[in-house]
C-alpha cells in the first residue's frame, strides 16, 4: 500500500465514530463508511484501515476484503468534485451510456472505463466520474448526480455543460438547465 | 408522552384528524427524491416565502410521492370541505396563482391532475368533500384506474416524518390490536392464512417462514428488513420508505413479536440517503412515543430497530450475503442450510423479510385475512407495486392485484410509448429476470405465470423497451451487470457469466458465429442449475428469455453483422447510415460535397444507391429520423442533398464519367443467366447489382415501361418522368436486358424461365388493393387507389365528379388525393384513426393539406351509397372515438353508433395493398397467409430451387428504398451462392475525404427547398419540390456532425 503521510482522518476522529458504532449491526461497516466519509478526499487511506484494525480487533485483511468488497469504497484519493452517471437498466434504456461516453472528453476516461475500472480521477484530482448501479429515480431516466444533486432526464447537451461548469469549479453554482 | 393504553393512541388519533382535516386549507409538496430531483424543494420554499411574506392562514406540508413520478411536482390542494385536489408539474410560475386562488376559498383551476372526493386509508376512512367535478376523480385517469393502493395507501397523502399523521388515519392500532389480543401464533396463523407471499421476489409464503422461525428456541432473534433493493430500474421500497415509514416499522414489530425477536436491522442501500434519514427520523419518533424500544404500548414486549446502510454491492440483497455485511465481511452468499431462521444474523435466528412484505402486515392485522385474499388470484393475495419505467408515456409507481396483465400495466396505465415508436418488449424482474415480447403481454403478473415465459416477476421493476433498443445488447447490459456485481465464490457464476459477456460481447462485436448461440443457451442452463446462489441461478435469464424471442435480433448481428436499432456501435458507420436501408455511405457523400467533390459525391451515392435522384425525390428518409443533429436543431436533409448531388450532376453532364467507369469495371461474363420478374425498385436495384458482378440479367416487366410503382403509381409532380428515365436508362446502358409487355404467368410460363435461367427472382410487388369490403363497394364510381394512378402514368384522364371522397391514410391515398385534386375535383380524405397515426410520409401529408385536400378523421366508411342509376351518390360513415392504446401502440377506434353522410361522386379505395402471387403459388412456390412470398429471411431462397423473392413481394407493401435495400442484399447473397465467392465488395470504393469533425455546429438551422407556389400547382403535374440551391447544399451538409468518425488512440509504447 502506497503510504502518503499526509492524508490522514485524525484518530480522535476514528475513535469517535467506533465508539457511537460499538455494539451495533453492522459495525464495521458504517465505522469504515464515516471513516471514508470524514477523509477529505472520500478515500479510506491505509493508516486509518490500519488503525480502524488496531482498534477494533478486527483483522486488517478482513478489513481490507470488506474495502475492496463493496463498490462504495475508494481505495484511492477522489477528485474535488464528483459526476455519477446511472447505468441502471431504465437510464441504460434510455440512452445513459451515451451519457457516460459523453464524457470521455476527459482524456484517460474511456480508458479507464474500458479497462473494466468502475471510476476515474482526472490527473488534477478535480472531476471523479463514476458509474452507479441504479439511484431509484428511473422514472426520470437519465439521471445523473453531481456534488450529491441529482439531475433528472439529461441529455448530451445538458452533460456537457454540468462538466463544463465542475472543469471551471463551479463558476455557477445554480446551474439551470433547460 | 409514551403511549400506555388505548386511550393515549386514541387521544393522537383525534388530534391528528384535525391534521388530516384541518379547518385551514394546507397546501402539501410532494417530496419523494424524485419530486426534489424535478425541484419540490424550490417550489416548497417558494410556497413558504409567499404565505410569509403575505401573512396567510395556510399549511404547508411535506409530503411523500403519489406514485405518478412523470407528471412530478405533485402538490395537494386541500380546502375545508372541498375535494383534495392534485396538481401536477407545478412550476415557479404557478405559485402565486396557486396561493392567490386558495386566499380566495377557490382550487387553483391550473395545473389539476385530479381531485380525491374520500380516501381509504386501509386502516382509517376519511372524507374530504364532493363537487368539483369538472376535475377528474383520481381513478378516472388512466394511470390510476387500475390500481388499487394497499401498500401505497399513505404515500402522497399524509407527512411522512409526523407519527401523529401516521395514527390519525389509524396507523399503529393494528400493532395495539395484535400486543394486547393476539398471541404471536395466532397472529402467524393470520399471516398464513393471508397467503402473503415474500415481495422481494421469491415468493415464499411469509405466514410459514415466519412459523419456521417462530418454532426455534434462543435467548435473542432478529428480524430484518431487506431494504437493498439493488434491481436496477426497481424502486418500490425507496418510495415505501420515504413516504411512509412508519407502515414498515409498524409491521416489522408485529413480526417480531410473532416471532419473539428483540431486535430488528433494516439494511438499506446506501444511495437512498433521504430515505434513510426519513426512517432514521421516524424510529426516533417511535421510541420517543413508546412505539419502539422497551414496554411498546406497555405490553411488556421489547423490540429495537437499528439501520444498516449498504454501501453498493447488489448481490448483498441476497440474505445470506446481506447477513454477512451486517457482521461486517465481504457480502458472500453461503450455501442453506441452515437457513437463516435457524442460524443467521450474529448466528443468531433470523427472519429477513423485504420493505413491501412488512408492509403488508399492519393491513393484515387490521383488516384480516379474508379480506386480504379477495384481491389477486388464488395463488398470489394482494397487490404489488411495480416501477414502471423506460420507453412508456406515463412512469411511475403501481400497485395493482397481482394477476393483472402486462397489457393492463403498460398499454392501459402507461398508456404506451408515449410516442410514435413501438413498444417491442417489457424487462420484468431486473437482471434477474427476462424480456417479454409485445405478443405475450396479455400474460398476468404474478409469481407463477411469467415463470412460463422464462421471465419472473421479482421485487417489481418493469422496464419498457421500443423498437429503438437493441435486445441484444440489452442481454449484454445485464450480463456485464451481473458479472460485475458477482461475489467471485462460485465458479459457475464467476467464470460462467465471464465467459457468456465474452461471446455476447462477439455478437456486438460482429464475429460470432452460429456455434455461439448454442453456447449461450448451454451456458445459461448450466449456470442456472449449479450456481451457489440466487444472483447466479437467475443472471442467465435475460440472455436466455432475449434467445428465445428476440432469436432474429441475434440472428442479425451474426449473419448480416447488422444492429438494426443502431446500439452495438461496431456494426455500422453512423446512425443515418444503419437505417437507411441501402446503408448508404451518408456522411461520406455529405463530406466530399462539402469538399467540393461533386463527381465523387454522385459517385459514392450511385454506388450505394441506384436510382439518387429518385429516391432523394420520394423517400421516407428513414435517415433523417436517426439524425443526432436533431439534439441540437434539426436533423440533417441528407436526402434532399443527395438529390441535389446527382441532379447537379445530370445537368453538368459530368456523370458520363462515372457511367462508363462503371461499365468498364464490370466483372468478366460469369455466363450464369438471371431472370427478375418485375421492373420495380428492386428488380432494377438487384438488376444494377447482378449485372456489374458479370451476371446475364433480363428484367420481365408486364407493362410498357419500367419503374414499377416509381412509374406507374408516384405522380409526376413528386417524381418527374425524365429524372426516373435517365436513371433507368443507366441500367439498360450496364447491359441489363428489358423484356417488356411479358406478364410472367400468361405470356411466358415460370416453367420457361426454370429452364432457361440458372436463378429467377420474384419482384413481383405488392399492387394488388385489398378490398374494403362494404355494401356498394362494387359500384359504378368505386375506383381502386392503385389503378387511378396508373391510369394518369399512362396518360389517360380518368372520369372522376365533383367531390371525390378516399378512403386510406397511406402513400397511395395520399398521392391519389393530390392527383385527383389536380383533376380538378374537391377531395376528402377519411380515415378511422388519428392524423398522427396515418402511415404515410409526413411531409406528403402536409403538402396535400397545403393543396386544399379535406381530412377527416376518426370516422369509418359503413356503406356507400348509390343513386337511381347505381352510380355512387355519397359515403355512410360512422364516427369512431379514441379507445385504449393497444398492442400497436396506436389508440383503438372505437365505434360510437353515430353515423353521418358524406355527399360525393367517387369513392377511391386505398386501404392497402396486398401482394399477388398466385400465379407463384400454382407453380409450388409457397406464400405467407398474407399472400406474400415466403423466403429464408437471409438467403431470400423460396421453398422452390432457383426461385427467389425480393421487395413488397416478400414484406408486403413498405417503401422504394425499403424495397431497394433488401434487393441489395439479395443480389450480394444470390451472387456468393452463384460463384462460392465473396465479390460483392469489389463494387464498392474507397474515397478520399477529410475525416475532420466539426468542434462546434455548423450550417445553422435545417435548410428548406423552396417549393412551387400553390397557385403554380393548380390542375398540372409539375414538379413541387424545386431543390436545394447550391448555397443551401453546402451549408445543409456543413451541419453533420460527422458520427461517422472514431478516433483511435495508440498507446505509447512502455
Amino acid at each position: 500500500m502506497d503510504t502518503n503521510a499526509e492524508i490522514l482522518v485524525d484518530k480522535r476522529t476514528i475513535d469517535e465514530i467506533i465508539s457511537r458504532n460499538a455494539g451495533k449491526p453492522g459495525m464495521l461497516l458504517t465505522s469504515m463508511e464515516e471513516i471514508q466519509e470524514a477523509n477529505e478526499y472520500k478515500f479510506l487511506d491505509p493508516q486509518s484501515m490500519e488503525y480502524l484494525s488496531y482498534r477494533t480487533k478486527v483483522p486488517l485483511s478482513q478489513i481490507y476484503s470488506v474495502a475492496t468488497f463493496y463498490s462504495f469504497f475508494n481505495l484511492k484519493p477522489q477528485g474535488k468534485h464528483t459526476i455519477i452517471v446511472c447505468r441502471g437498466t431504465a437510464c441504460h434504456t434510455k440512452g445513459s451510456k451515451v451519457l457516460l461516453e459523453d464524457l470521455n472528453i476527459l482524456p484517460g476516461c474511456k480508458d479507464a472505463f474500458d479497462n473494466g475500472e468502475t471510476s476515474f480521477t482526472t490527473e488534477d484530482r478535480q472531476i471523479t466520474v463514476k458509474t452507479v448501479a441504479c439511484f431509484g429515480q428511473c422514472a426520470l431516466a437519465p439521471v445523473v448526480a453531481v456534488d450529491g444533486m441529482i439531475y433528472s432526464n439529461v441529455t448530451s447537451e445538458m452533460i456537457l455543460k454540468l462538466l463544463q461548469n465542475l472543469r471551471e469549479d463551479k463558476k455557477d453554482e445554480n446551474i439551470k438547465l433547460c | 408522552m409514551r403511549i400506555s393504553n388505548y386511550a393515549d393512541l386514541e387521544e393522537i388519533r383525534l388530534k391528528a384528524a384535525s391534521k388530516i382535516l384541518p379547518d385551514k386549507p394546507y397546501i402539501a409538496v410532494g417530496m419523494g427524491t424524485c419530486g426534489i430531483g424535478r425541484g419540490a424543494e424550490v417550489l416548497y420554499d417558494s410556497f413558504q416565502r409567499i404565505i410569509n411574506e403575505r401573512k396567510l392562514d395556510i399549511i404547508l406540508k411535506k409530503t411523500g410521492c403519489f406514485g405518478f413520478c412523470a407528471e412530478e411536482p405533485l402538490v395537494n390542494i386541500y380546502i375545508p370541505g372541498k375535494p383534495l385536489v392534485i396538481l401536477h408539474r407545478v412550476a415557479e410560475v404557478d405559485v402565486i396563482p396557486v396561493v392567490s386562488a386558495i386566499q380566495k376559498g377557490l382550487m387553483p383551476f391550473r395545473n389539476v391532475l385530479c381531485r380525491i372526493e374520500d380516501w381509504d386509508f386501509i386502516t382509517g376512512k376519511f372524507e374530504f368533500g364532493k363537487g368539483l367535478t369538472e376535475h377528474p376523480l383520481w381513478n378516472e385517469i388512466p394511470f390510476f384506474k387500475w390500481q388499487k393502493k394497499i401498500v401505497l395507501r399513505n404515500c402522497g397523502l399524509i407527512v411522512p416524518d409526523d407519527i401523529e399523521e401516521y395514527i390519525g388515519v389509524g396507523g399503529y392500532f393494528p400493532l395495539y390490536s395484535v400486543l394486547t389480543g393476539k398471541s404471536p401464533q395466532e397472529v402467524i396463523d393470520e399471516v398464513k392464512l393471508s397467503k402473503l407471499r415474500g415481495r422481494g421476489g421469491a415468493g415464499f409464503p411469509t405466514g410459514q417462514k415466519w412459523e419456521l422461525m417462530a418454532k426455534v428456541k434462543a435467548d435473542q432473534k432478529y428480524v430484518v428488513c431487506n431494504a437493498d433493493e439493488g434491481d436496477p430500474g426497481a424502486f418500490m421500497n425507496r418510495n415505501e420508505i420515504e413516504s411512509d415509514p412508519f407502515m414498515l416499522l409498524e409491521g416489522m414489530t408485529i413480526g417480531a413479536y410473532a416471532m419473539s425477536a428483540s431486535k430488528g436491522v433494516v439494511y438499506i442501500r446506501a444511495e437512498y440517503p433521504l430515505a434513510v434519514r426519513r426512517l432514521k427520523g421516524a424510529i426516533e419518533q417511535a421510541k420517543s412515543l413508546g412505539l419502539l424500544g422497551e414496554n411498546i404500548l406497555g405490553s411488556g414486549f421489547n423490540f429495537d430497530i437499528d439501520i444498516v446502510e449498504g454501501a453498493g454491492a447488489f448481490v448483498c440483497g441476497e440474505e445470506t450475503a446481506l447477513i454477512k455485511s451486517i457482521e461486517g465481511k465481504a457480502g458472500r452468499p453461503v450455501p442453506r442450510p441452515p437457513y437463516p431462521a435457524v442460524k443467521g444474523l450474529f448466528d443468531y435466528p433470523t427472519n429477513i423479510n423485504n420493505v413491501e412484505t412488512w408492509c403488508n402486515i399492519p393491513v393484515v392485522m387490521s383488516k384480516g385475512a379474508s379480506w386480504f385474499t379477495e384481491t389477486g388470484t388464488e395463488r398470489s393475495a394482494g397487490t404489488k407495486v411495480f416501477s414502471l419505467v423506460g420507453k412508456v408515456k406515463n412512469t411511475g409507481l403501481v400497485e395493482l392485484p397481482l394477476g393483472s396483465t402486462l397489457e393492463t400495466i403498460v398499454f392501459r396505465i402507461g398508456e404506451g410509448s408515449g410516442s410514435q415508436k413501438r413498444v417491442k418488449a417489457v424487462q420484468t424482474g431486473g437482471p434477474s429476470g427476462g424480456c417479454i415480447p409485445v405478443d405475450y403481454m396479455k400474460t398476468p403478473v404474478d409469481y407463477e405465470s411469467l415463470n412460463a415465459l422464462g421471465a419472473i416477476m421479482g421485487s417489481g421493476g418493469m422496464v419498457v423497451m421500443d423498437q429503438d433498443n437493441c435486445m441484444v445488447d440489452v442481454a449484454r447490459y445485464f450480463t456485464e451487470f451481473s458479472n460485475s456485481e458477482s461475489c467471485g465464490k462460485c465458479t459457475p457464476c464467476r467464470e460462467g457469466l465471464a465467459q457468456t459477456l465474452e461471446i455476447i460481447k462477439k455478437f456486438t462485436s460482429g464475429k460470432a458465429q452460429e456455434e455461439d448461440i448454442k453456447t449461450l443457451e448451454e451456458l445459461g442452463q448450466v449456470i442456472k442449475a449449479t450456481a451457489l446462489c440466487g444472483l447466479g441461478q437467475t443472471a442467465p435469464n435475460p440472455v436466455l428469455t432475449t434467445l428465445r424471442y428476440f432469436r432474429d435480433e441475434y440472428d442479425h448481428h451474426m449473419i448480416e453483422k447488422k444492429c438494426e436499432p443502431g446500439i452495438c456501435q461496431d456494426l455500422f458507420t453512423a446512425l443515418c447510415e444503419n437505417s437507411c436501408p441501402m446503408h448508404m455511405n451518408i456522411p461520406r457523400y455529405l463530406q466530399l460535397l462539402k469538399e467540393n467533390k461533386l463527381e465523387d459525391a454522385f459517385e459514392s451515392s450511385l454506388r450505394d444507391n441506384p436510382l439518387p435522384s429518385t429516391i432523394g425525390r420520394i423517400c421516407h428518409f428513414h435517415c433523417q429520423m436517426k439524425c443526432r443533429r436533431e439534439g441540437i436543431d434539426a436533423p440533417v436533409s441528407q436526402g434532399e442533398i443527395h438529390r441535389y448531388i446527382s441532379d447537379t450532376v445530370y445537368a453538368k453532364e459530368s456523370y458520363k464519367k462515372i457511367y462508363d467507369r462503371l461499365i468498364s469495371e464490370k466483372m468478366p461474363p460469369t455466363h450464369k443467366k438471371i431472370a427478375i420478374v418485375g421492373g420495380g425498385p428492386a428488380g432494377l436495384t438487384a438488376a444494377f447489382y447482378l449485372v456489374r458482378l458479370g451476371h446475364d440479367v433480363t428484367i420481365y416487366d408486364s407493362e410498357a415501361e419500367a419503374g414499377g410503382i416509381l412509374r406507374w403509381g408516384i405522380p409526376k409532380y413528386r417524381l418527374p418522368l425524365d429524372i426516373l428515365q435517365r436513371e433507368i436508362d443507366f441500367i439498360k446502358e450496364l447491359g441489363v436486358k428489358f423484356v417488356m409487355n411479358t406478364c410472367v404467368g400468361k405470356d411466358i410460363s415460370l416453367e420457361q424461365l426454370e429452364h432457361d435461367n440458372h436463378v429467377v427472382i420474384l419482384a413481383v410487388g405488392a399492387h394488388k388493393d385489398t378490398e374494403l369490403q362494404i355494401s356498394g363497394c362494387n359500384l359504378n364510381g368505386v375506383i381502386s387507389g392503385m389503378d387511378f394512378l396508373k391510369e394518369i402514368a399512362h396518360e389517360k384522364k380518368p372520369e372522376i365528379g365533383r367531390h371525390v371522397v378516399i378512403v386510406g391514410a397511406g402513400n397511395v391515398a395520399i398521392d391519389a388525393a393530390r392527383t385527383a385534386l389536380r383533376l380538378g375535383s374537391e377531395v376528402t380524405v377519411v380515415y378511422r384513426r388519428l392524423k398522427a397515426d396515418m402511415p404515410a410520409n409526413k411531409d406528403e401529408i402536409k403538402e396535400a393539406e397545403n393543396e386544399g385536400v379535406n381530412f377527416l378523421f376518426l370516422c369509418n366508411p359503413e356503406e356507400i351509397l348509390a343513386d337511381a342509376n347505381d352510380k355512387v351518390r355519397g359515403v355512410r360513415l360512422m364516427k369512431m372515438a379514441c379507445g385504449e392504446v393497444d398492442l400497436s401502440n396506436r389508440r383503438k377506434p372505437v365505434p360510437t353508433g353515430e353515423f353521418f353522410t358524406l355527399d360525393c361522386d367517387n369513392v377511391i379505395m386505398a386501404i392497402g395493398e396486398e401482394v399477388d402471387a398466385e400465379f407463384a403459388k400454382e407453380y409450388g412456390i409457397n406464400l405467407k397467409s398474407n399472400g406474400s412470398i415466403l423466403v429464408d429471411h437471409f438467403t431470400h431462397e423460396t421453398n422452390h430451387p432457383k426461385f427467389y423473392a425480393i421487395g413488397d413481394a416478400i414484406t408486403g407493401p413498405a417503401t422504394a428504398a425499403e424495397a431497394m435495400g433488401i434487393a441489395k442484399k439479395a443480389a450480394e447473397v444470390i451472387d456468393l451462392k452463384l460463384m462460392d465467392k465473396n465479390r460483392f465488395h469489389k463494387l464498392f470504393r474507397e474515397f478520399e475525404y477529410s475525416n475532420e469533425v466539426p468542434l462546434k455546429p455548423e450550417g445553422g438551422n435545417r435548410h428548406y427547398s423552396v417549393k412551387l407556389p400553390l397557385e403554380e400547382r393548380v390542375g398540372n403535374f409539375k414538379e413541387i419540390s424545386l431543390g436545394y440551391t447550391p448555397a443551401q447544399a453546402y451549408a445543409e451538409a456543413a451541419r453533420c456532425l460527422r458520427c461517422d468518425v472514431r478516433t483511435t488512440v495508440k498507446r505509447e509504447e512502455e
